[in-house]
């Protein structure tokens, strides 16, 4: 088999460039082709990366805990203390690299010309800045300064709605611990600027204020964390779940179900593209391999009289798809390595930043080059190819030489 | 008393079926003899590029039996009939059909390398019958790079560098000038003489009948003659 591939190497070799022009023009639809499966790939995942970010770094994080049925009755009945013991050491595990208790009620807030539902939160501003990117969106005014912080920082849009602005008194109304309504004023002391659902639905305050205001003591609604290696995920929430097994412990996947579907979608929408781009290029390699064999019947009809074997006829045609496929494969990981890295430094989306918001995208994307997903999928081309080119090698191989020698040259 | 290298017996062809069908060979009997150097003549369509296949064994006959040095032909199947053509039996096309992308030397070498001869082995050998058939210098040449004479030189090199104990000839001088002609002819009967390799030559080319020690005259897929000169 070695002596046949060194004496078949350089005849494939020299029988691609007898048609430059036919072998040009594979090269590229190979290329193209392939450039376009890992470009369009790279994108992809910068896009869902960039949509993962701009959404969990809101407020939802990589998971939440909450106290059983507290997302089915968001009600101040079903809260839970602060994390202790098991449930705290499992927090400070180093694949956590941040978290934060919160109390998120839900209530109403007024203005003078009008009434809204809202989501009431209490945060520990410290804690807050390095998990959420909510302190980093205030326009104006300024984020809250503590925990006993009794200003509210709301959302343009809201503030839009109640015709209210930074420096005005608003009333928020929840019911407290004794299933009255308790209402009191808070002063607008920053607005942040977010997609539409959170400026309209959130309005945040220091978490002891907020407990004061219902008549809790230390108790909380959830604890968001954060995991930056998206493989931690799993692990880190089993672990979470051995420590507090009687909470309702659960990754952004459930909690932010749109996202997590679209996260789906994308993975597979790339195995879709890469079907349609390889149904195409398929056609491509076909069409100019079977036109190669098409014009070499004579040849390969001496060759069988010579005494070739129709298996190495085979081999010979194979071994031309394989060296064809693969240098457009080559070419076609070179583009979109190149181009991959001429775009690392991020595409700025933010002219289309209105239509980003709906479908809860990033405005900035970082391509990045994944070096699995680079060789498996030019691999999976390079192997289809040859596959896809086994059909004119087969029909060479077949060819009987008398009949074969009958085509003119 | 030799034995013949090839052996035909009853055998015939038939091209297509029913009304349409066509006898291209009827109930050919024919031992070709070490060392022959025999040539088949006869008008278009009397059925020597047919015999010649059924004796290469690139065709099988539709009834009788072509043997090959006692080996039957109807009895091997397309691999061993591959390993017969490669081993025992040297052709030479009228349009010389050599293989475009590979040099005069490495046309020849092909045959040894498909083979399995070793590299070494393969360059002397193929350097040797370069020599033999007076194209000594010209190895690197493409095909594209020679004369016609020159191409159908190679052609013969390469029939011969496989040590055949047979080279079918296809009408060798069809494409060829009278000068050419000459100088092949006269290559080929001087390898038979010297080498004594047999030689079924396929022609109604006169020169090349006139250095002919048999001749073998077909008529309507028939053999009319058979006379040894």
């Amino acid at each position: 088999m070695t002596n046949t591939l060194k004496t078949f190497t350089p005849l494939a070799w020299r029988n691609l460039w007898r048609n430059p022009r036919r072998t040009v023009i594979t090269l590229i639809v190979v290329s193209i082709g392939l450039w376009s499966v890992l470009f369009f790939n790279s994108f992809l995942n910068a896009w869902m990366q960039a949509s993962k970010d701009a959404t969990l770094s809101l407020l939802i994080g990589q998971g939440q805990i909450h106290a059983p049925g507290y997302l089915d009755d968001p009600s101040i009945e079903a809260l839970m203390p602060p994390p202790s013991g098991k449930l705290l050491a499992a927090l400070n595990d180093p694949r956590i690299s941040n978290w934060v208790a919160r109390l998120q009620l839900p209530g109403v807030v007024e203005s003078e010309y009008k009434t809204l539902p809202i989501n009431i939160m209490g945060v520990d501003p410290e804690a807050e800045k390095h998990i959420s990117s909510i302190p980093g969106k205030v326009v104006e005014g300024h984020y809250l300064t503590s925990t006993s912080d009794a200003g509210v920082v709301i959302g343009l849009h809201l503030a839009e709605r109640l015709k209210t602005g930074l420096g005005r008194r608003v009333i928020l109304m929840s019911q407290n611990t004794e299933g009255k309504l308790s209402e009191q004023s808070f002063d607008v002391i920053g607005l942040f600027d977010a997609d539409q659902a959170t400026e309209d639905y959130y309005a945040f305050t220091g978490i002891k204020a907020a407990q004061q205001y219902v008549g809790l003591k230390n108790q909380i609604a959830q604890i968001a964390f954060a995991i930056p290696v998206e493989e931690n995920l799993d692990p880190v929430l089993s672990k979470l779940k051995q420590a507090a097994p009687d909470l309702d412990i659960r990754s952004w996947k459930e909690l932010s179900v749109y996202l997590a579907t679209s996260d789906s979608f994308m993975k597979g929408f790339i195995y879709v593209w890469l079907a349609v781009v390889f149904s195409l290029m398929a056609i491509g390699i076909v069409n100019t391999q079977l036109m190669a064999v098409f014009e070499r019947t004579h040849e390969f009809g001496l060759l069988r009289a010579l005494g070739m074997k129709s298996r190495r006829v085979l081999l010979l045609v194979t071994l031309e798809s394989t060296f064809l496929i693969g240098f457009g494969v080559l070419l076609g990981m070179l583009l979109s390595g190149l181009s991959i890295y001429a775009l690392s430094g991020g595409i700025d989306l933010s002219g289309f930043a209105a239509g980003l918001e709906m479908a809860q995208g990033g405005q900035v994307l970082f391509p990045k080059l994944d070096p699995v997903a680079f060789l498996v999928f030019s691999l999976l081309v390079w192997l289809l190819g040859i596959l896809v080119a086994l059909w004119p090698a087969r029909r060479a191989s077949r060819l009987s030489p008398v009949e074969a020698m009958r085509y003119a040259s | 008393m030799k034995t013949p290298n090839v052996t035909c017996r009853g055998v015939g062809k038939v091209f297509g079926k029913g009304e349409l069908a066509v006898k291209a060979l009827v109930d050919v009997d024919l031992d070709i003899m070490p060392g022959d150097f025999a040539t088949l003549a006869g008008p278009s369509g009397s059925g020597k590029t047919t015999l010649l296949n059924m004796v290469g064994a690139l065709d099988t006959p539709t009834s009788g039996e072509v043997t090959i040095e006692g080996q039957p032909l109807g009895k091997l199947n397309k691999s061993e009939l591959s390993d017969l053509r490669l081993n025992r039996i040297g052709f030479v096309f009228q349009a010389y059909n050599l293989i475009p992308v590979l040099s005069a030397r490495e046309n020849i070498e092909f045959v040894m390398e498909l083979q399995g001869i070793p590299a070494n082995e393969r360059k002397t050998r193929a350097q040797q019958v370069l020599a033999e058939v007076g194209l000594k210098g010209l190895d690197n040449r493409r095909p594209s790079e020679l004369s016609g004479g020159q191409q159908q030189r190679v052609a013969i090199a390469r029939a011969l560098v496989s040590r055949p104990s047979i080279v079918l000839a296809d009408e060798p001088t069809a494409n060829l000038d009278s000068k050419t002609t000459s100088e092949l002819v006269a290559l080929m009967y001087r390898l038979n003489q010297e080498l004594g390799i047999t030689f079924l030559i396929g022609t109604h080319d006169p020169r090349v009948m006139e250095h002919s020690r048999r001749h073998i005259e077909l008529l309507d897929g028939r053999i009319a003659s058979d006379t040894k000169i």
